[in-house]
């Protein structure tokens, strides 16, 4: 009885590793696609503006077809 | 399954649903959006903050162009975050989820995200086209669809739990408190403070194919990673690498 909960235990092992590079993958795609706002940080770094716009322009198109809170 | 192809096959479902995701979007939202800018424009011109000129054209195809063809690459990040976020949560539910193999588990468990982190959000906080939001509410609006995610993706985890502690394995329990939390929430969570100014059927029309759109996105990756899983899970358990 033992031995099989063992091996059940085993079956449901996840590398914490895959997890942990998968959620970071998560929250990165997330941010770029969903919450950053380019304008903001246009502002603060002026010269980056054209580059953080440049994102911010072409994820804005899915932000909305997602349902992403935007403009 | 080695740990690298563990993230392996996660990420490319997750890519390649995103892929069907942005290319859906570019063909059923986009002449959507065309239309919910063109009003934007107009207002534009009305209140004189921009002028009707050759110029504005010009500028505006060509940020549009941009625009538009960043659907289909912001779809596959999007893909490559949610796929991320589908394949921890099916290796770790994967031996509790109901379902025959691996493909239909999968299956069920996508289904279940559309549902809880997708579909019953959108019913409290619907998809918007452009020119409805005010962007002065912006932030608020995010706090409030990210909080009521949330409630929602944690309340699913919570119930489940709760219903494998009850005795005879009551599943109907989670179902109930589920249902129940949800309600509350729906009733003392804040609606979307922004006025609806843009015609209501070019709004209804807008999110009618947003939900298609992400919907393919959600059925391609539960059937993509469950036929993955199914190819290259052969231990049928995930070892270090
Ligand atoms: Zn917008």
């Amino acid at each position: 009885m033992s031995e099989v909960r063992q091996i059940n235990k085993s079956k449901s092992a996840v590398p914490k590793i895959a997890i942990l590079a998968l959620a970071i993958v998560f929250a990165a795609g997330l941010f770029v696609v969903g919450f950053d706002q380019g304008h903001i940080f246009s502002l603060v770094y002026g010269e980056q503006a054209f580059v953080d716009l440049t994102i911010h322009e072409l994820t804005h198109d899915m932000r909305h077809a997602a349902g992403f809170p935007c403009h | 399954m080695k740990t690298i192809v563990f993230i392996s096959i996660v990420l490319i479902s997750g890519a390649l649903a995103g892929l069907v995701h942005g290319t859906v979007n570019f063909t059923i939202v986009e002449p959507y959006l065309d239309q919910a800018i063109g009003l934007e424009n107009e207002s534009l011109f009305a209140s004189g903050e921009a002028e009707d000129t050759l110029e504005f054209w010009a500028e505006y195809e060509s940020y549009r162009i941009w625009q538009k063809s960043g659907q289909v690459l912001a779809g596959v990040i999007l893909g490559l975050a949610m796929g991320s976020l589908f394949g921890i949560v099916f290796a770790l539910s994967r031996n509790s989820l109901p379902g025959k193999n691996d493909v239909s588990k999968s299956i069920i468990l996508s289904g279940l995200m559309w549902l809880t982190l997708y579909l019953i959000p959108f019913l409290k906080y619907p998809a918007n086209p452009p020119t409805v939001g005010d962007g002065e509410t912006v932030v608020l609006r995010m706090i409030l669809y990210v909080s009521f995610i949330i409630i929602s993706g944690v309340g699913v985890v919570v119930f489940y739990k709760i219903s494998k502690k009850l005795q005879n394995n009551k599943k109907y329990v989670a179902v109930v408190g589920y249902a129940g939390l949800m309600m509350i929430a729906f009733a003392v969570m804040p609606d979307n403070p922004d006025e609806i100014t843009a015609p209501m059927n070019l709004v209804n029309e807008f999110r009618f194919v947003s939900v298609l759109g992400v919907s393919s996105f959600w059925v391609t990756v539960g059937i993509v990673l469950g036929l993955f899983w199914k190819k290259f899970d052969k231990t049928s358990k995930l070892e270090y690498s």
